[in-house]
């Protein structure tokens, strides 16, 4: 899928965003994060090595997430990102946030249909 | 892996980290990398487009992405290279997979919760069964080597007797003449009304022993000695051994006891030792006497005889000795024993025969409800790995292995399991608790249900056992699963391919199947138990009560004395308020045996060599027959002239009786007699055959005479059984209030006798059904569950191929299909199944059933009405479990599944 600018800048905004929501529920390493991003847009958005470590490190310098390195018996090692209770917390108001938003453009479109 | 490190560090030059976090970063990049090109190769690209596209991702928009890596460098480094890693060890894998399990399993409750409980149903049926089996037949006796031990008897089948008891010349002829026992010891029940000073007179039960006894048990006494040759021999001084049980509740547990004289039935006898609490056989006895036979005179077969086998001795070889040491006999003049042979069987199937069969069907009936919930709880884990598909799809492409992913399935079994195990185990103690509580008294004590090693290994093995056979197929599905066909399917619905939709077809036909087995068994049994229930047992149990009395040779020796205390005691009783009619007897029906053998006037004897049978006598007074509700069908009953010491002798015979000697004519003013007597008795009255021996037990041929004329004409082996006479009162009211009352008389009467053994007869025939009433519930209910569990599993899967088969269903309805025939469609791919499973199953149960034969009573076990009757049954079960889904196949709205596929 060709990406268009539009798409880009809405991914930069909303890509934080993204991220801390899929470490909500549990732990992930990086690249089950850009598959789970992939597969829920159902490809609509898009996350490389280039455009989601240095997020990842971003979040976690800013201590929202949390990084563990985890060994499993068999398998390589892989880098964990956790969500902190900073993280949550940012989670928490993004979400209000972006309801809000998304309610008022609503309203808006809705008008202009009618 | 190298050419990807070397990329990726050619961004992080700029960013100038320190060589630890290079390394880190370096690491953990690279994996992802790793991780994208598997994916691509797995969906079908060629690995140069595939190096490619990871090496131009690396790229982006922003080439300069590596520079903002400076401000972190310190918080990613990995820990030293040997530091002790958490979730390294094997442990930490399973809890970290437990977790998992309990944390997948948590999201879909009604899921887990179906399934605990399904598995739980059954896991606690089978506990429970098991136990019950585990007692009966699995543990060994609690004596040393209890496989040597068996039991001796004889058997007569010439005089239709399959257990007939010892002589005593037998029994000393095996003694003296085997070669293969270690030991041998002859016993005979007795009760006794045991008198201690200072205490009321009670009725307690004993037995008599040769003296050999506790040495072929392999004990010693607790206390005290043993019985010596010289206390068993005829004559000799009156000793008794106590129980343990005795001794601690009626002697406080005093040693002071040994030398103590007690009086049983008016006589002394001297306590010389207490047996020790393991000492549980011979069944219900508190005390144990010499048996002190006389070895020289001829004696009736009232022996029953255990022995202990020489070491490497088998039964069959025991047994053949004791057949030559037996027909030896015949030489020195022992004719009868042409007739009679030994027996020698295990200890515990002599005892157990009856209830080991009835526990072994009754463990193959709760296995079977287990396979069906097995066989449910596999469809449900393989819908749910359907469901799943994405979820494992994104496992196996992140790199799990598939023994990873095998694992964690059957991790997520093994949470289901102990959790039915958990609430299974209990819940089947609890049940076996409530079937222990109630079973029949003629159990003996010696079994044990309690808990032990080997019911905690049957308990993880069936769990085990279950949890494998409900998720082999699941885990084989997803295994199996084109994993490039899911992975470009991942994110559209998931379907069944073909060879699922057969593995459902399978356990649809199983689970229809193995219930038709379980309700054709339930029906036969049903069939039985009415038919027993509804059987005219030849007497009316309803209004009647008993008890007994035993008159002590002591003060009662003579049979005018004994005579004369009946009668007494009898009128006595008339005069209770509400009594309706009142009688005694030896035997009431379910109790007792007095047999011999007889006859008649003018029929031929010896006509095969003595295959007379042997026919049940029973001593009765006037007043019985009304008492017990006996139907006279010709001739009359006893009256008070029939007792009189210069009355003729007279005798009431029963139908069986009557057909033996003179068919289809009329017993009345025939006569019978002892063999070789000369005294003749006459038949005055024919009465209806009573289920002597149980409701569903044919009814033997049966002798009643006078209780004064038995009495006075009896020999010393008649007069064991004329000992103890049962009092049955018929009140027009409840039975139960005569009790006290009657009491009071029998206290007066002779304050030094006991009543005992009250009850009513209603209790009495209840409990004799008690075995048969238990398996044919037991059966019921697992018939019930294995029906729900087979409905369940047919809309489960109807269901299933109905959602499934949506779109298509929606498409035939938008060319002009109309609604009836999909519905019809859909009905016949459904109904199919379970014909199938119900053609199998009644083949199966055909088989299958034969094993209930000994348990049936007037029907067959092929009877066609009940097959038929499971098949239309399922057949019904199966049409409206289908009935549903298909319906909703049929109501499919095509517009709306064809926008939304």
């Amino acid at each position: 899928m060709p990406s268009t600018r539009a798409d880009d800048e809405l991914k930069k905004g909303s890509a934080e965003f993204l991220i801390l929501s899929l470490l909500e529920g549990r732990a992930r390493h990086g690249y089950e994060i850009a598959k789970l991003i992939e597969l829920r847009s159902q490809g609509a958005l898009r996350f490389h090595v280039a455009s989601l470590y240095p997020l990842l490190y971003r979040l976690e310098d800013r201590g929202l997430i949390a990084g563990r390195w985890v060994e499993k018996a068999g398998q390589r090692r892989r880098r964990f990102y956790r969500l902190t209770a900073d993280g949550r917390q940012v989670l928490t108001d993004r979400r209000e946030g972006w309801e809000r938003f998304v309610r008022a453009v609503r309203r808006v479109t809705r008008i202009e249909y009618a | 892996m190298r050419d990807w490190a070397d990329a990726v560090r050619a961004h992080l030059h700029s960013a100038a980290l320190d060589p630890r976090s290079e390394e880190a970063v370096v690491t953990e990049l690279t994996q992802h990398m790793e991780d994208r090109f598997r994916e691509l190769s797995v969906s079908g690209l060629p690995d140069d487009e595939c190096r490619r596209r990871v090496l131009a991702e690396l790229e982006d928009s922003d080439r300069n992405w590596g520079a903002r890596l400076r401000r972190r460098a310190d918080q990613i480094a990995p820990p030293p290279p040997g530091a002790r890693i958490p979730g390294a060890s094997l442990f930490a894998t399973l809890t970290f997979d437990v977790r998992g399990a309990v944390r997948s399993l948590r999201a879909v409750p009604a899921f887990s919760l179906t399934v605990i409980g399904i598995l739980a149903l059954a896991l606690a049926g089978n506990a429970a069964i098991f136990s019950i089996v585990n007692g009966l037949v699995l543990r060994s006796l609690p004596f040393a080597e209890s496989d040597r031990l068996v039991e001796l008897d004889e058997t007569a089948p010439q005089w239709n007797l399959r257990y007939v008891g010892v002589s005593v010349p037998d029994f000393a002829a095996w003694r003296e003449g085997n070669g293969t026992f270690d030991r041998m010891a002859f016993f005979t029940s007795a009760s006794y009304n045991l008198a201690v000073k200072g205490a009321q007179a009670r009725r307690v039960s004993g037995v008599q022993v040769t003296h050999e006894m506790l040495d072929v048990l392999g004990l010693r006494p607790l206390l005290g000695r043993n019985f010596a040759p010289e206390d068993d021999r005829p004559g000799s001084g009156g000793v008794v051994m106590l129980t343990d049980d005795l001794w601690r509740h009626s002697f406080g547990g005093d040693p002071s006891v040994l030398g103590r004289v007690v009086k049983l039935d008016e006589r002394p006898y001297t306590v010389i030792g207490v047996l020790p609490a393991a000492a549980v056989f011979p069944d219900r006895a508190d005390i144990w006497t010499p048996l002190a036979a006389d070895l020289s005179k001829p004696s009736g077969y009232y022996l029953n005889g255990v022995g202990r086998l020489a070491r490497g001795v088998s039964i069959e070889l025991a047994q053949s000795d004791l057949l030559r040491v037996h027909k030896e006999q015949i030489a020195v003049g022992r004719t009868v024993n042409r007739i009679t042979s030994p027996v020698v069987i295990g200890l515990r199937d002599r005892y157990l025969g009856d209830l080991k069969a009835v526990s072994r069907v009754l463990a193959g009936a709760v296995a079977l409800v287990l396979v069906i919930a097995c066989v449910n709880i596999a469809a449900l884990m393989m819908l749910r790995g359907l469901a799943r598909m994405p979820e494992m799809t994104i496992r196996t492409v992140l790199g799990a292995s598939p023994h990873r992913i095998a694992a964690q399935l059957l991790t997520e079994s093994v949470v289901l399991a102990v959790a039915a195990a958990a609430c299974g185990v209990p819940l089947g103690l609890a049940a076996l608790r409530a079937i222990v509580a109630r079973l029949p008294e003629d159990v003996p004590r010696w079994v044990s249900f309690s808990l032990d090693s080997r019911f905690v290994i049957f308990c993880i093995s069936v769990t085990a056992a279950a949890m494998l056979m409900s998720s082999v197929a699941p885990i084989m599905q997803t295994l199996r699963t084109d994993l490039r066909g899911a992975l470009q399917g991942v994110t559209t619905r998931t379907t069944a391919t073909r060879a699922q939709r057969r593995i459902f077809g399978g356990f649809v036909i199983c689970e229809i199947g193995l219930a038709i087995v379980l309700i054709a068994g339930a029906g036969l049994l049903l069939v039985a138990w009415h038919s027993v229930v509804s059987i005219d047992p030849g007497f009316r149990p309803e209004h009647v009560m008993t008890f007994s009395v035993a008159l002590p040779d002591e003060t009662y020796g003579t049979p005018e004395k004994r005579i004369a205390y009946y009668d007494e005691l009898l009128s006595r009783l008339r005069s209770l308020p509400g009594l309706q009619a009142v009688g005694a007897t030896s035997a009431p029906p379910l109790g007792g045996r007095w047999g011999g053998q007889f006859e008649a006037e003018g029929v031929p004897v010896d006509r095969k060599g003595g295959d007379d049978p042997v026919v049940l006598r029973i001593a009765a007074t006037q007043g019985y027959f009304d008492a017990i509700g006996a139907t006279l069908l010709a001739g009359r009953m006893f009256e008070s002239r029939d007792e009189w010491p210069s009355a003729p002798k007279v005798v009431i015979v029963n139908e069986t009786l009557s057909k033996h000697f003179w068919g289809t004519s009329t017993p009345i003013g025939r006569r019978i007699r002892y063999p070789g007597s000369h005294d003749w008795f006459q038949v005055i009255g024919l009465l209806r055959d009573e289920k002597h021996d149980g409701l569903d037990r044919d009814a033997p041929p049966t002798v009643f005479l006078p209780y004064a004329t038995a009495s006075r004409h009896a020999d010393s082996g008649d007069l064991r059984s004329l000992h103890l006479m049962t009092v049955v009162l018929r009140s027009a009211t409840d039975p139960s209030l005569l009790v006290g009352p009657a009491r009071d008389i029998v206290g007066q009467l002779d304050p030094d006798l006991p009543m005992y053994d009250v009850q009513s007869m209603t209790d009495k025939v209840d409990r004799s059904l008690w075995v048969r009433r238990l398996y044919s519930a037991l059966f019921g209910v697992f018939a019930t569950v294995a029906v729900v569990l087979a409905a369940t599993g047919v809309y489960g899967t109807v269901s299933f191929a109905v959602s499934q088969r949506t779109t298509e269903i929606g498409i035939r309805l938008a060319i002009g299909a109309r609604p009836a025939q999909v519905l019809t469609r859909t009905l016949l791919d459904g109904m199919t199944l379970v014909s199938i499973g119900v053609a199998v199953g009644v083949v199966g149960a055909l088989w299958a059933t034969t094993l209930l034969s000994s348990l049936l009573y007037r029907v067959s076990a092929g009877d066609p009405v009940i097959y038929a009757a499971a098949a239309v049954g399922m057949l019904v079960v199966g049409l409206l479990a289908n009935l549903v889904p298909s319906c909703r196949a049929a109501s499919v709205d095509p517009i709306r599944t064809l926008h939304h596929p």
